[in-house]
């Protein structure tokens, strides 16, 4: 579970300042998908931001739970935040953002590699990852080498062959055809019916549709909360 | 994470612009194999020194004033010192007494006919200063040559100068000694004498009654530095060791190196800067890579780790291929010193390899450490292209 506890951004712009996102407060819980939809300039990625430990809020807090821990992010240092992510989250981005000097396998073990993991496990692991998104006959190709749909199927692979329990996926259907981003959702959807926590940014409709949760962001603010029928909060 | 695998993947780094880091390679190949060479001379000279002053050089050199850094010396030392040492040779433990003038015909522009004259007693022999010398052609001086224009020439001067027996040998405008014995290679400085007699030279010199040095061997070479200083306290005059003569040598080679160090020091710094050059585009070509790479879990140490670690690549690859690439620098000099003078003047010695792949080293962490420094502080948020 993963909990923003009055969160805000303010950007120095000039001699002004600019508020990117006014206090958030918000608890994404394990098993569900929540979409964060809004236009551009919302407040999305820096909540987003906000949320992973890429940025320190002006003010509030992030804190994550797991059954074993209760983890202020907000207040790790920048080693230790870096290990939490590495060992806890995994991320999606809009262009993909795999390593372009490493094959498709590679970038998958890369995470694991940071953890310190064996060779052969890593190799297992990354292999059966790849195997489980029909990937098994690109494994040495590189991101040059695959279209956008692979190379995104890659980027999900190298999120979650950590078994992190938060997922955080950047507009991960941004960059695809209507096809290749329905598959790519599917792929999205699954760590929540296992359990873990899913958090989508998008500015898509449909993609937002299929989440359990939908949070609407306007100018730097949490406008609505809407929850798909059914879903259970 | 594994030093394995940070070296993998800094060399997947490397060679993701392979044109542009083979290029920095070359540069860093072509400023530490110049350094080799230019430093190799002064480790040639050294050795060359050390392997012939015991063949070739006496036990005792005494002169007026020691001889220095500055050349061979002038002839100021009165021939009756000779006299008067001889006469002690027994209480002293002193082989043979030589008085030597030194002198020097230089070439000019062209090495090859630079000459150096050793002039001795010709009744001496040629074995109390050249131990093995052997005659090729003609014959070795003797007694009656004294005050003759004649002299016995080492086989590579008779090779550059073209010297054959009956030929004569430009002194000066007055005086031209004619060739009456070849000497057979030995390999060392001796290939390069020309010996004359003492009084032939003096003449030649106007300098009658004066030598450069007293030449000394000893019954015991071990016993030199006792020896050198009681010649000195008795004599009031400088006698210097084959020890003392490598030491003002080495001294000599040692400011040397350090004007060919610092000449090659202005390629090494271009070297540094192409390094520097590279890495920092590296950086700023993956800027999003590294950005991903700290979202996903690298510690900003790890992204710094990595940078550096290219560069040291860099630079110890270069500094292995130039090093490599200086030999074969080493061993065009030495075909040249070879025909020239039988030596070897230049050397690649260990402490020279360790000397050029230690500069390499600290050329690569100078030339990374700002880059790294920059990777390592890559904002998450700007390099992944937000905000």
């Amino acid at each position: 579970m993963l909990k923003a506890e009055g969160i805000s951004k303010i950007y120095p712009s000039g001699e002004s300042m600019v508020t990117a996102l006014e206090p958030f407060s918000h608890t994404f819980s394990p098993g569900q998908v929540t979409a964060i939809v809004g236009p551009s300039g919302s407040g999305k990625s820096t909540l987003l931001n906000l949320l992973a430990g890429f940025d320190k809020p002006t003010a509030g807090q992030v804190i994550h739970q797991t059954p074993q821990q209760t983890t202020n992010l907000t207040q790790l240092l920048e080693g230790d935040k870096a290990r939490y992510r590495l060992e806890n989250f995994g991320f999606v981005f809009q262009n993909y953002n795999l390593m372009s000097i490493l094959s498709a396998q590679e970038n998958v073990e890369f995470p694991l590699t940071l953890l310190g993991i064996p060779v052969k496990e890593r190799l297992e692991r990354s292999r059966a990852m790849l195997a489980s998104v029909g990937l098994e006959r690109r494994t040495g190709h590189f991101p040059s080498q695959l279209s956008g749909g692979e190379q995104q199927r890659v980027a999900i692979c190298r999120a979650l062959v950590t078994n992190a329990n938060l997922i955080l996926a950047d507009e991960p259907t941004g960059n695809l055809d209507s096809k290749t981003g329905a598959g790519i959702l599917e792929l999205l959807l699954g760590p929540a019916r296992e359990g873990r926590t899913v958090i989508l940014i998008t500015h898509d409709a449909e993609v937002a549709a299929r989440a359990d949760v939908r949070l609407y962001l306007r100018d730097g603010r949490l406008e609505r909360v809407e929850q798909r029928e059914g879903a259970t909060v | 994470m594994q030093s394995a695998d940070l070296v993998r993947l800094a060399f997947r780094g490397l060679t993701r612009r392979a044109v542009r880091t083979t290029l920095t390679v070359l540069g860093i190949v072509v400023a530490v194999a110049s350094m080799v060479i230019f430093l190799s001379l002064g480790e040639g000279i050294r050795k060359v020194f050390r392997d012939e002053l015991g063949a070739v050089g006496p036990d005792l050199q005494v002169s007026i004033n020691g001889i220095n850094q500055s050349g061979p010396p002038i002839a100021n030392v009165p021939q009756s010192l000779a006299v008067q040492l001889e006469a002690k040779s027994k209480e002293y433990g002193f082989k043979s007494v030589t008085p030597v003038v030194y002198a020097v015909r230089s070439g000019g522009f062209d090495p090859a006919q630079s000459y150096l004259f050793y002039t001795y007693p010709a009744k001496q022999g040629t074995a109390d200063i050249i131990p093995n010398a052997e005659i090729a052609q003609g014959r070795a001086m003797n007694a009656a040559d004294e005050g003759k224009l004649v002299a016995v020439v080492g086989s590579k001067a008779a090779k550059n100068g073209n010297f054959k027996l009956g030929s004569d040998v430009r002194y000066n405008r007055r005086n031209f000694f004619k060739v009456i014995g070849i000497l057979k290679e030995s390999g060392g400085f001796s290939d390069s004498f020309i010996l004359v007699p003492l009084t032939t030279m003096q003449k030649a010199q106007g300098l009658e009654g004066k030598v450069s040095v007293v030449a000394i061997k000893l019954d015991d070479p071990g016993s030199a530095k006792a020896v050198a200083e009681r010649v000195k306290k008795d004599f009031d005059v400088e006698a210097q060791t084959q020890s003392d003569f490598l030491k003002i040598l080495d001294r000599a080679v040692s400011v040397s190196d350090a004007i060919r160090f610092g000449i090659s020091l202005i390629s090494l710094i271009v070297g540094g800067l192409a390094v520097a050059n590279t890495v920092m585009m590296g950086v700023f070509e993956r800027t999003r890579e590294f950005g991903t790479m700290r979202a996903i879990g690298a510690k900003p140490s790890f992204v710094r780790n990595l940078v550096l670690l290219e560069s040291l690549i860099l630079s110890v690859l270069g500094g292995i291929g130039g090093v490599i690439l200086g030999y074969g620098g080493i061993l065009i000099v030495n075909w040249y010193t070879q025909n020239l003078a039988s030596i070897n003047a230049a050397a690649l010695t260990g402490r020279l390899i360790g000397f050029a792949l230690l500069i390499s080293l600290i050329l690569g962490l100078l030339a990374g450490l700002l880059p790294a420094r920059n990777a390592g502080r890559i904002a998450i948020t700007d390099a992944l292209g937000r905000n």
